[in-house]
């Protein structure tokens, strides 16, 4: 490889560092998003070693009284710091070990949506034309496909689990970072340094990659986060409806289960912990691409006093 | 033909196509889920084999696939949605009444929220920085970020549980037997059940209102148009009001963008609540494999998206001719 084919991916590396670490400094100095940034760590840890610190099993055991009964709609005591439900479970380790699915689901389903938007935004704005008609219209069509209806008649045939609601947040969300990209490829490709490279016989790939690939990245990593947040979102909402994974307890399933069992009346200690996890995640991820957005989106930033 | 001419051929050509995509897809996946509603009666062995074909012939299911699918884009065409397998009688019958319902819960909340989070939006935007701005933005992002049915559980918890303010369920006391329109939406009962869904949806959407407005408010803070009118002499509020009045083309259009949505968006909303929509049909039709209503009720809810898309696009031509100039795609 030649110093001159190296040298522009190096300074791609280099520029995106440089791009991360002064947003990461502006999202620390916007306080709603640092606060975000904190329960999203949380988050991330709950979901890696939520199951692992679980005391009890989720599922199999039950809570029970001095007396030896299972111990049903308990509010929170010593034994069970967040209560039991309407079966005789732990609460608390039903919200620890239900992190990891709600987990799961956001970080695969944000990075599909925001990996696959990302390429058909900048293939769409390259090479425009009939390439850039096909591929709009088909992003038309994702966006005229109700999501949660197709959702929902899709996962009554194929039994649902992470992976399937996973590919299904992805098979229709990209439509969303596909057209931002696309129109933001528009702007950068008519840029000199483009047009430049093009003349200079740099190949499609090559051009497209290199030279407008880190321009629209930002954007691409912001709608990548945002995906997190609407699969999260996506996944509790199946789950809630029944139409989530049944072997594991999540978020999501929790809350379908105090609602369905008619508990929700009298349990609110079995309602908080899910609905709070959902809420605080789900929120966090868009102040914090909202902070960042202001750092990307030069309108907003340079206007301001 | 004019520019705006051509432009709008085109849109609904795209429009029109995209529709018949949509349905084609829609039947042929309810085609492909294994077992049909009946497979269950069938297998009851309670019916004679003439009575069996006589059941398909009525729904048409006795035909070759294709021949059924022209029958059901015909129908389509003409909306006639056939007869509910679980209820005999007409899906239209069915759907009519929970579409209305569904309309009359979200279109006041999304018109009630269009104008008020925008008004605040562009109050925030002006006020860049205050505690006020950040306050609005940190509560509209809460709001519209977490799903909606954990808001509404949330609400239900306090408002109904707790404070036993209003009821938590359905749209008129179960007892109630109202006959006619005014009966059934013009009540004390009626109004009781619709607060706390209708509170909900407004904040629900608040969000995406009151950011819009916002950004659009301190896009303009600075402009050349804005220091003419501040060396005017107009005051404030005036110039606020004129700043707003040229960022209201994205709220407009986005409001076309979300009635499109409106049948589809607030599904889990209807459910928690209790609300005879037409969310709350489908996920019952789903459940029962009721599929001429399925069918129908994921029709109408893909057909408002494709009317309410091809409508924004068309504001926004018709409002800012730069778009069709473009070529507009």
């Amino acid at each position: 490889m030649s110093v001159d084919s190296v040298e522009p991916v190096r300074s791609w590396v280099r520029s995106g560092a440089d791009r991360i670490a002064s947003s990461l400094r502006f999202v620390v100095g916007d306080t709603p998003a640092a606060v975000g940034l904190v329960v999203l760590v949380t988050f991330a840890f709950l979901g890696v070693f939520g199951p692992a610190i679980a005391p009890h099993d989720p599922i199999r055991y039950s809570v029970q009284t001095g007396q030896g009964a299972i111990a049903r709609l308990q509010s929170p005591t010593l034994a069970a710091p967040f209560g039991t439900t309407a079966y005789g479970k732990d609460v608390f380790s039903q919200f620890l070990a239900g992190a990891r699915p709600t987990f799961v689901v956001g970080l695969f389903g944000g990075v599909a949506t925001g990996g696959v938007g990302f390429l058909v935004g900048l293939v769409a704005g390259y090479f425009g034309g009939t390439v850039d008609e096909v591929l709009m219209r088909l992003t038309d069509l994702t966006f005229s496909l109700p999501f949660m209806p197709m959702a929902l008649l899709l996962l009554t045939f194929v039994q649902p689990n992470i992976w399937v609601i996973t590919a299904i947040v992805a098979a229709f969300l990209w439509k969303m970072p596909a057209r931002v990209i696309r129109s933001e490829v528009l702007s950068v490709s008519e840029r000199t340094f483009v047009r430049s490279a093009k003349a200079s016989g740099a190949g499609h790939l090559r051009t497209m990659f290199v030279h407008v690939a880190p321009n629209v990245l930002p954007i691409a990593f912001l709608y990548t986060a945002y995906g997190v947040a609407w699969s999260i979102a996506a996944q509790a909402s199946l789950a809630f409806l029944g139409f989530g994974d049944p072997t594991t307890t999540s978020w999501g399933r929790m809350l379908r289960q105090v609602f369905a069992s008619g508990s929700i009346r009298v349990a609110w200690w079995w309602v908080i912990p899910p609905a709070v996890g959902i809420a605080a995640v789900t929120t966090s991820v868009f102040l914090i691409g909202r902070a960042y957005e202001e750092v990307i989106n030069p309108e907003i930033s340079e206007q301001s006093q | 033909m004019s520019q705006f001419q051509r432009f709008l051929a085109k849109r609904i050509g795209i429009a029109a196509a995209l529709t018949l995509v949509a349905v084609t897809i829609i039947f042929f996946t309810l085609r492909l889920l294994p077992g049909s509603p009946f497979t269950q009666l069938v297998a009851s062995g309670n019916l004679s084999e003439q009575q069996v074909a006589e059941i398909l012939s009525l729904y048409g299911l006795n035909q070759p696939l294709h021949e059924q699918y022209l029958i059901y884009l015909q129908n389509l065409l003409t909306f006639q949605f056939g007869y509910s397998i679980r209820q005999t009688r007409p899906v239209w019958e069915i759907l009519g009444p929970k579409l209305f319902n569904t309309l009359i819960l979200l279109v006041p909340a999304l018109v009630t929220t269009a104008v008020l989070s925008t008004l605040l939006g562009m109050y925030a935007g002006w006020n860049r920085g205050s505690w006020l701005e950040t306050g609005s933005i940190v509560t509209t992002t809460f709001l519209r970020s977490t799903p909606v049915f954990i808001t509404a559980l949330l609400f239900i918890i306090v408002f109904s549980y707790t404070l036993d303010l209003v009821p938590a369920f359905g749209m008129r006391e179960i007892t109630a037997s109202p006959d006619g329109f005014a009966a059934t939406y013009l009540s004390v009962d009626f109004l009781h059940h619709y607060l706390l869904p209708f509170t909900v949806a407004v904040l629900y959407y608040s969000g995406d209102f009151l950011l819009l407005a916002r950004n659009g408010v301190v896009e303009q803070k600075g402009s050349e148009f804005l220091k003419l009118h501040k060396a005017k002499g107009l005051s404030e509020t005036e110039q606020l009001l004129r700043t707003g009045r040229n960022s209201l083309l994205p709220v407009l259009t986005y409001f076309a963008l979300r009635l499109g949505m409106i049948f589809q968006g607030l599904i889990l909303l209807e459910v928690v609540f209790g609300w005879p929509g037409i969310g709350r049909q489908l996920v019952t039709s789903i459940s029962q494999q009721d599929f001429p209503v399925v069918q129908a009720a994921v029709f109408l809810m893909a057909l408002a998206v494709i009317v309410m898309n091809l409508v924004a696009d068309v504001l926004s031509a018709y409002f800012d001719p730069a778009v069709t100039a473009g070529g507009g795609s």
